[in-house]
């Protein structure tokens, strides 16, 4: 009995002592991801003149460089430069697997489409390195940073027919923290709530009332891939829909 | 002496025809482009039909929110213009182009004030609420606006709207230029600031349109090789670039001389000097004063 007892004793004050190591301890935080932040806030000198190569002359370089899916040190890249924050902020950064990129293009060329004209100069560069903010007076035909992103990863993954195309299958949105946004009385009825989400989408509420789920017919328009009609619905002619 | 209406149309129009010419050259019209403004070109291959632009102009411009902002689904189904709304939409084409996979390519063409070098609106203008800047920009004084609205008459893009919901104090509404931000160095447009692809490209125009000339040269069977803004209606500030027909985008054909050029020389040339009223009110003076005394003469003889 005394022994249980002593025992459970030893095993929560294991469990308090554990407890309070956690607490103590820091955030565990993925490795990648920190260094990323850390490599996408650095602004790199920039590069003004290039050498204008052709692309078939660009992948010979970069085959007698010898370079390889082996030379990529970075697996993973935050595309999220301070350039483009400085104008807006609209969106969480995309997260860019580059090694994997590496591995399934196998052509460098694709991206690292020119190099700098200094020959001293690395085969491969950052993006930021030679596109940076738009509309720089001194060279109007280089597109900034934020375009060359969009242009880059919208064509390749529209001819590729792979990989998204649209905001937010790249991007996360910044969502507002709602806990600031939602003001309701303690203990709220579901019409308070209702009335609260209104507030703000209300667009969102005229649409519902012009769907299926609240007429019991017909289509519902703003659904996407859920277009279909439904003829015959819980509204006119029958008891259930399924 | 009967002196018909006909006759009397013949002789006014012969007579105005013939004097008209002598005084338009004598003095020339002359274009007021401003010599180094601001322009803005939209590549339309670029454009990914985001509708940033649209979110970016209400919020610069203090215009209620685009109407399904985040939802690109159905809002292309209709064509849209400008209005009292919005300064900017963007309006999806299907020219008939098809991808790799054979489904139809839509072209995105955002519409706007091209802010004219020489902007028939301000022509019309006859208050002189509507200017043309330096920056390029078209302004718009609301107080010296009178509500004529012969503006949007004028504009051959049919651009500026009006306001007729608010009836005590209706304004014109239309593309600033985001006048207040380009007069500042280094300032953007709200539209060109967010445009994800650089569709949008701003910069002095002159540069912009050899940056223009230069895509099209450096990428042969992409572009249509005609830079639509450089000459239309005697140039526009905002210049396009396109791979499909300009019409099929709703861009007119539209000529190349200036809009304001004919009717400003018929206008300051038929009333230099008040001559052609002086001439007007002179004639009618000698036909009344002709026909007078016809009909005075039979009269004398009568009486005595």
């Amino acid at each position: 009995m005394k022994i249980k007892m002593v025992r459970k004793i030893i095993f929560l004050a294991g469990l308090v002592i554990l407890a309070t190591a956690l607490c103590m301890a820091e955030v565990w935080k993925a490795p990648d991801q920190e260094k990323a932040r850390e490599k996408a806030k650095k602004i790199v000198p920039f590069i003004k003149e290039y050498k204008d190569d052709c692309k078939i002359n660009r992948k010979i370089c970069l085959m007698d460089a010898g370079i390889s899916i082996k030379d990529v040190k970075d697996v993973y890249f935050l595309l999220d430069s301070p350039i483009i924050k400085k104008r807006e902020d609209h969106y969480e950064p995309v997260r860019f697997a580059h090694k994997r990129h590496a591995a399934l293009i196998q052509d460098c060329s694709m991206c690292h489409h020119y190099r700098p004209k200094d020959e001293n100069a690395l085969e491969t560069t950052r993006c930021s390195a030679c596109h940076q903010d738009s509309f720089n007076p001194d060279h109007p035909e280089r597109i900034g940073i934020k375009a060359a992103y969009h242009q880059q990863c919208v064509k390749c993954h529209t001819a590729e027919a792979k990989g998204p195309v649209d905001c937010k299958g790249c991007h996360l949105q910044k969502v507002p923290d709602h806990k600031d946004l939602v003001k309701l009385p303690d203990n709220a009825d579901p019409f308070q709530v209702t009335a609260e989400c209104l507030r703000c989408h209300d667009t969102q509420g005229e649409d519902m009332l012009k769907t299926a789920h609240w007429l019991w017919k017909g289509p519902s328009p703003y659904t996407t891939g859920h277009r279909k009609d439904i003829m015959h619905g819980k509204g006119t002619t029958a008891l259930n829909n399924y | 002496m009967q002196f018909s209406r006909r006759n009397f149309f013949k002789f006014m129009g012969v007579a105005g025809a013939s004097v008209a010419a002598l005084p338009s050259s004598a003095r020339a019209w002359k274009s007021k482009a401003p010599p180094d403004s601001y322009g803005c070109l939209v590549d339309l291959t670029r454009c990914v039909g985001c509708r940033k632009c649209e979110e970016a102009c209400s919020e610069v411009n203090k215009l209620p929110a685009p109407e399904r902002a985040d939802c690109q689904c159905t809002i292309f189904d209709r064509k849209r213009r400008p209005d009292d709304k919005a300064y900017t939409v963007v309006n999806r084409y299907f020219t008939g182009k098809l991808d790799q996979f054979d489904n139809p390519l839509p072209t995105y063409a955002k519409v706007q004030c091209m802010h004219c070098q020489d902007p028939s609106c301000v022509s019309a203008c006859l208050a002189g609420a509507l200017t043309k800047d330096e920056t390029g920009a078209v302004k718009y004084d609301v107080s010296r606006c009178i509500g004529c609205r012969y503006c949007m008459v004028a504009c051959p893009f049919e651009i500026p709207a009006y306001e007729y919901h608010n009836p005590i104090t209706p304004k014109v509404m239309k593309c600033t230029f985001c006048y207040d931000r380009i007069s500042e160095q280094g300032g953007l447009p709200g539209c060109a600031t967010i445009c994800p692809t650089e569709a949008l490209t701003f910069g002095k125009r002159k540069t912009i349109l050899k940056v223009a000339q230069k895509r099209l040269k450096e990428n042969p069977g992409k572009y249509i090789d005609y830079v639509y803004g450089e000459k239309e209606v005697g140039g526009t500030s905002w210049l396009y670039i396109s791979s499909v027909p300009f019409e099929k985008v709703n861009l007119p054909a539209l000529p190349n001389k200036p809009l304001p050029k004919l009717s400003e020389t018929i206008q300051h040339s038929l009333f230099s000097y008040l001559w052609s009223p002086l001439a007007l009110f002179g004639v009618l003076g000698a036909v009344m004063y002709k026909s007078n005394k016809v009909q005075e003469e039979p009269q004398n003889k009568g009486g005595a």
